[in-house]
C-alpha cells in the first residue's frame, strides 16, 4: 500500500539519517525512500563521505610552551575568584565597559571632577564648557559620521549630559551646550569633594 | 570494593587541581580550537584565552558539564575572533594593526604540524563559520545534534541544515583541491 508518491528527503532528514538521529519513524520512512531513490542515495553516500573525511582525524599534541603557559595561568591572570570580578563588574559597571568601547568612558567624567568651586570658578567653567562642547561635538560629528551603528554609543553620552544639567531639557548641540554649564556650576558647592 | 574515583563521585564532588583541568582537557580545547581556526597561532591563543575563562569562573563550575562549557567557550570566543575580524576588514581601519588576519600556511606546513590530512583542512578553511563549527562538533568532536544545539544555542532545525550544508559544501571544497580524488559517482550498497 505504498500508493503515494513521496517526495525526496528533506536535507535536514539526510544529514540526521547520516548521523543516526532520526526517529524510528522517520528513519524507516526515510529507508523505503532510499531504497526506490538513487537521487537521494546519492545525497546519503555525500554526507557519508563528508563525514568519514573528518573522523580519519587523530589527535593533536598539545605544544609544550602552550602547556606550560596554561598551567601557569592561575599565576598570570589578573582577576582572580568570582568574589573579585563580581565586585568589579557591580560596582564599577561604567569602568569596565569603558576598556571595549571609548562611549562608556564618557559617562563616569562629568559625574567624577567635582572641584573646589572658589579656586578656580572662570576656570572650571571653561574647562567644564571645553569638555561638554567637545562631548557635544563628537556626538554630532559621530551622528553625522557613522549613521546606524553609532546610535548605541550616543545614547549614554545623551543621558550622561542631560544627567548633569538636571534643570534643563535641552537638546545637544553645541550652542545649548554654553547655557548647560550653568547649571553645573550651580550645582557644584553642592557635592564639593577634592 | 568501590574506586577511588567512583567513591569521591559518590560522597561529593571534589574539586580537580588546576593540572588535572589542564592535562584532562587541553588537548580536546586545543583540536577544536585548531579545527576551527585552521592555524596553530589562532589555536593557541583560543585555547589560552578558554582556559583563562574557565579559571576566571571555576568557582561557578558544577561537576557534569564541563566538556560542553569548554565547547561553549571554545566555539563562542572563535566566532567572536571572526566577527571582530570581519568588522575591521569591512571598516578598513588603516591604523588599526593591533590583529593581522592570520596568513594561511601552506599545505606542508599544516600537514607537518596538524596531521590532519591538509586538503581536509583546508576544506574547512573554506566553509563559512557557522557552518565549520557545526560540522567540526559534529564530525570531529561526535556531538549529538541537541548537544550542538544546546553548545551554540540554535535550534535543532539550524542544526541539522547547517551541518546537512557545511557537509555538501566541504565536499564541494576537497573535490575543487583535489579533483580526482572524491568520486560521488558510485551508488550505495
Amino acid at each position: 500500500m505504498n500508493g503515494i508518491p513521496e517526495s525526496h528527503l528533506a536535507q535536514e532528514a539526510i544529514a540526521a539519517l547520516v548521523d543516526g538521529e532520526l526517529s524510528g519513524g522517520a528513519a524507516g520512512r526515510a529507508a523505503r525512500h532510499l531504497s526506490g531513490c538513487v537521487q537521494c542515495r546519492m545525497a546519503v553516500a555525500a554526507q557519508r563521505e563528508a563525514k568519514a573525511a573528518l573522523q580519519r582525524d587523530i589527535d593533536l599534541a598539545v605544544p609544550g610552551d602552550l602547556l606550560s603557559r596554561l598551567k601557569a595561568i592561575p599565576f598570570t591572570t589578573d582577576v582572580p575568584g568570582s568574589g573579585g570580578l563580581g565586585t568589579l563588574s557591580a560596582g564599577v559597571d561604567g569602568l569596565t565597559l569603558s576598556g571595549r568601547s571609548g562611549s562608556w568612558a564618557i559617562p563616569l567624567a562629568p559625574a567624577e571632577p567635582p572641584a573646589r568651586p572658589d579656586s578656580g570658578g572662570r576656570w572650571l567653567r571653561r574647562g567644564m564648557t571645553g569638555a561638554l562642547a567637545g562631548i557635544g561635538l563628537g556626538v554630532a560629528v559621530l551622528a553625522v559620521i557613522l549613521p546606524a551603528d553609532d546610535a548605541a554609543s550616543t545614547g549614554p553620552v545623551a543621558g550622561a549630559v542631560r544627567d548633569a544639567d538636571s534643570g534643563e531639557r535641552t537638546d545637544i548641540v553645541p550652542p545649548v551646550v554654553r547655557t548647560l554649564t550653568v547649571g553645573s556650576t550651580s550645582s557644584l558647592p553642592a557635592g564639593g569633594t577634592p | 570494593m568501590q574506586p577511588e574515583p567512583a567513591a569521591a563521585v559518590a560522597e561529593g564532588w571534589v574539586a580537580p587541581t588546576w593540572e588535572q583541568v589542564v592535562r584532562d582537557h587541553s588537548a580536546r580545547v586545543y583540536r577544536l580550537a585548531y579545527r576551527l581556526s585552521g592555524n596553530q597561532q589562532d589555536a593557541e591563543d583560543l585555547t589560552q584565552e578558554t582556559f583563562v575563562r574557565v579559571f576566571r569562573s571555576l568557582a561557578d563550575f558544577s561537576p557534569g558539564t564541563f566538556e560542553g562549557w569548554l565547547h561553549r567557550i571554545t566555539t563562542n570566543l572563535f566566532l567572536d575572533m571572526v566577527r571582530r575580524r570581519q568588522r575591521i576588514r569591512f571598516d578598513a581601519l588603516p591604523e588599526d594593526t593591533e590583529r593581522l588576519p592570520g596568513s594561511s600556511p601552506s599545505p606542508e606546513q599544516v600537514y607537518a604540524d596538524t596531521h590532519l590530512d591538509p586538503q581536509i583542512q583546508a576544506a574547512l578553511d573554506a566553509l563559512s563559520p557557522e557552518f565549520r563549527v557545526a560540522v567540526v562538533l559534529c564530525d570531529i568532536e561526535g556531538l549529538t545534534y541537541e548537544e550542538i544545539s544546546a553548545t551554540l544555542g540554535i535550534k535543532l532545525g539550524t542544526v541539522r541544515s547547517r551541518i546537512h550544508r557545511g557537509r555538501v559544501q566541504l565536499r564541494e571544497a576537497l573535490a575543487h583541491l583535489a579533483p580526482g580524488r572524491a568520486p560521488l559517482a558510485e551508488e550505495v550498497r
